[in-house]
């Protein structure tokens, strides 16, 4: 960190509410059933998103980073193809449990092309309200 | 890696009260901490853990549960945490505190522990991860 440069952090929130189920399709039904138990089953969470970016505040807006922006990438890639989805059917989950880990380093992968990793700090996804991951792209 | 938090919750009484402390220094120090109240806490458990490439897991979370709550919860959910709580002895229940003590009940059992934090009210947060630094 540069002196008299301190990084900020700024962070936005969003929601998707999908579908999924924990499977393994080269299993039997039986041992999905034993690892997973009732995950194997179709269900839905309202899930929450939080998106940090990173940067030095720039001297002329005040800003790290314009969220209005933000809103648009992660609502375009993101909330947009999730939101009311099936997770299971989204070729990004094609041999891939769609867990919330999975989740959280799928958005990364979506976010981070556009963002880029100098500026994209943290993925966190909030299953429900008592658990989250946290994805920092390493 | 990613981080895996799950979040847990149990209710206790409690009152900050120092043994090297007079009565009346006790009670100049923590205020109205120095009397008999309690919180609903929460508690935040982290665990790190890379994804298995086939089940799509880093952590066992019902696995996670057990332990937490066999080792933790149920030690302090509506109990005193000052007289009712062996593992507290000589503990000042501060969320600092808590944290650390809570951290020294869980980590024999969890291998991966990354973080404790405790949520005393919905304005207090205390974390503890050990002896390094916070995970990022």
């Amino acid at each position: 960190m540069t002196a008299g440069r301190p990084i900020s952090y700024s962070t936005r929130a969003f929601t998707f509410s999908a579908g999924h189920r924990y499977y393994v399709g080269e299993w039997a039904a039986e041992e999905n059933r034993r690892v997973f138990g009732n995950l194997t089953v179709s269900h839905g969470h309202n899930y929450s998103l939080e998106v940090t970016v990173r940067g030095t505040i720039d001297a002329r807006t005040g800003m790290v980073m314009d969220l209005g922006e933000l809103k648009r990438i992660v609502g375009e890639l993101v909330v947009s193809r999730f939101d009311h989805a099936d997770l299971n059917a989204d070729p990004l989950f094609v041999g891939k449990v769609p867990t919330t880990e999975n989740i959280a380093v799928t958005i990364w992968g979506l976010l981070a092309p556009k963002l880029g990793t100098d500026r994209l700090w943290r993925v966190r996804v909030w299953e429900d309200p008592t658990l989250y991951v946290d994805y920092f792209g390493r | 890696m990613v981080l895996l938090t799950r979040r847990y919750h149990f209710s206790a009484g409690h009152r900050l009260e120092s043994p090297h402390l007079t009565a009346a220094e006790n009670a100049l120090v923590y205020g109205v901490c120095h009397r008999p109240h309690g919180h609903n806490y929460y508690v935040e458990v982290t665990v790190e853990g890379t994804p298995d490439p086939v089940t799509g897991m880093a952590a066992d979370v019902g696995a996670l549960d057990e332990i937490v709550e066999r080792e933790l919860i149920s030690r302090v959910d509506h109990r005193d945490l000052e007289t009712t709580v062996p593992e507290l002895s000589g503990v000042i229940t501060t969320g600092e505190s808590l944290a650390r003590a809570f951290w020294g009940l869980l980590a024999p059992r969890l291998p991966a522990l990354t973080r404790v934090a405790v949520v005393e009210t919905a304005k207090n947060r205390f974390e503890y991860c050990g002896e390094g630094d916070a995970p990022v």
